[in-house]
């Protein structure tokens, strides 16, 4: 058997061909009644329509959630989810908080300490001690 | 003795709606019933409901009739073409995907509805499927053919399986945000992928006995198959054709993921055409990150390159130490190049001699099999318009046989 063919699968780039939304849902639940949805409540008559037009790749749900204060709650692809509650916002600082949701990726925040992340090899290559002069002792 | 045969005759009497499901009259006449909002619901109403009820109530009568779209609905094995309009899933994964316009939500909802959810032919997306498999395969193998002209055939196999093979389909289903419905129904949101689960408890992995391979003697044991002979009786992944699924047995969620996207690759390349679908193809697929020079796995690697020297009357490949550090000590490392006369080969460092030597060998093979000329260009670029003359692609001999 000269050489055997290893399966594995590809990874995904997301962004080096198709770069696809990671927020894939949100949800705006606002009171009816309540004093803390009253922003909430503006915002979904004022603003939302124009946010879904310009997020055609996000599905929208509003739903009353009565009693409570008004929440925003973002689903990923990666399956997490993420909720902001909103009571006493004015509808331009919710579009803030709404914001944040839809370009999340979903992930835990986590801190970057290199400038670069990348799967691909260095092209500088690993450093060796054989290779190249070597230095009289 | 099966079926009362009382129904088939008796199917005419009766509303079109109450027939039973017979596959053949389901076949026969499910596309002209499908679009039928207006057919009376299979029960009637109940009684209750309509005593003492204001018709002329706007509220009470969209009530009314949203209870007879869902029991309407209930009946049969998939969402209706109608749903996909009012459905916000299905258009956020258009947008998602970036799928083209001219690409309707009532295809993509038929890409989502799997054979072993809806049997009948006409809403379920296995033309689709069928459709967007060859695309795909074609796509790349004709990529990887012209790109690294001197793959062994193993290895182009074992690339296939990793740019098209069913697991990174579906891992790319995953990645798209789709979501799987827990049981097919036409009362589902037609954005979720439908289709009908493995019974618990049953073994897939299983031998089945309904392997519809042509090639002879597959049965046979201990009858050996040849890597080229994979070429003609096996699928594009080296693997033995499987038949088709029965029609009441269930999919894995791999599966089903698999075919979705090998549907909407179909519907795109019908609805939009060849060139939205190459670029499909390209954005969503070959743009994934493949090191093809991690699926090699040589047993003899510096017997075979000796069989590539003799072949190509290259000088015989000698092993030779570069550098070496500690050779004593507890952690010696020796650096070997393998030369062909003056030219060094490939080289690599190890622990011992031998190591060091195959590793050698090992990089010289590869140098070898991952040769890819510049600019390559592929068959179906001919296809776009104000191409260029064909320039022929190179064509190897072939791998090393030992």
């Amino acid at each position: 058997m000269p050489v055997k063919g290893l399966r594995t699968v590809t990874t995904a780039q997301n962004g080096v061909g198709a770069f696809i939304h990671q927020c894939k849902r949100l949800d705006f639940h606002y009171c009816k009644y309540g004093g803390s949805s009253r922003g909430m409540l503006a915002f979904l008559t004022q603003t939302l329509p124009n946010f879904a037009r310009e997020n055609p790749q996000i599905e929208l749900r509003v739903a009353p959630r009565p009693g409570k204060h008004p929440v925003i709650k973002g689903q990923y692809v990666n399956g997490r989810e993420k909720a902001i509650c909103v009571r006493n916002l004015e509808p331009i600082d919710i579009l803030k908080k709404a914001m944040i949701l839809k370009d999340a990726s979903g992930d835990k925040l986590k801190r970057t300490k290199k400038p670069v992340t990348s799967i691909n090899e260095s092209v500088r290559g690993i450093w060796s001690p054989y290779h190249g002069d070597l230095r009289g002792v | 003795m099966k079926r009362l045969q009382l129904q088939r005759w008796s199917s005419t009497v009766l509303s079109p709606r109450a027939r039973t499901v017979n596959r053949l009259h389901q076949h026969l006449y499910s596309a002209s019933l499908r679009h039928q909002s207006t057919a009376a619901p299979l029960q009637s109403e109940p009684q209750d409901a309509s005593i003492g009820t204001n018709f002329e109530d706007p509220e009470v009568m969209r009530q009314v009739r949203s209870a007879h779209k869902r029991k309407s609905q209930l009946q049969y094995p998939s969402p209706p073409v109608e749903a996909a309009t009012n459905s916000a899933k299905l258009a956020a994964l258009h947008a998602r995907l970036y799928l083209p316009s001219r690409l309707p939500v009532q295809t993509l909802a038929r890409t989502l509805v799997d054979a072993s959810a809806d049997p009948n032919a006409d809403f379920n997306n296995e033309s689709l499927a069928t459709l967007g498999h060859d695309l795909l395969t074609y796509y790349t193998s004709e990529y990887l053919l012209c790109k690294y002209p001197r793959l062994p055939l193993t290895v182009i196999f074992a690339a296939m399986y990793a740019y098209v093979g069913p697991k990174t389909l579906a891992a790319m289903a995953k990645e798209w945000g789709v979501d799987l419905a827990a049981a097919p129904g036409g009362e589902v949101d037609p954005g979720y992928l439908q289709f009908r689960r493995v019974d618990p408890g049953t073994d897939v992995n299983a031998a089945t006995d309904d392997v519809k391979t042509p090639r002879p003697y597959a049965n046979a044991a201990k009858w050996r198959k040849t890597v080229t002979s994979k070429i003609f009786y096996d699928d594009e992944f080296g693997d033995p054709i499987k038949g088709a699924s029965a029609p009441g047995e269930g999919v894995t969620a791999e599966q089903a993921s698999a075919t979705f996207v090998r549907a909407l690759m179909g519907s795109v390349y019908l609805h939009a055409g060849r060139p939205a679908a190459k670029r499909f193809f390209e954005q969503h697929i070959l743009s994934r990150s493949l090191n093809i020079s991690d699926l090699f796995n040589f047993s003899q690697p510096a017997r075979d390159l000796a069989r590539l020297c003799a072949r190509e009357n290259f000088e015989k490949p000698v092993a030779k130490i570069t550098s070496e550090t500690g050779r004593l000590s507890r952690h010696p490392v020796f650096v070997v190049g393998i030369f062909s006369g003056q030219d060094q080969l490939g080289e690599g460092a190890g622990a011992s001699l031998l190591e060091a030597r195959e590793r050698a060998a090992l990089s010289a093979l590869k140098g070898w099999y991952l040769y890819s000329p510049l600019n390559v260009r592929v068959p179906s670029s001919m296809e776009e318009d104000g191409a260029s003359p064909w320039e022929p692609a190179h064509v190897d001999l072939g791998e090393v046989i030992t």
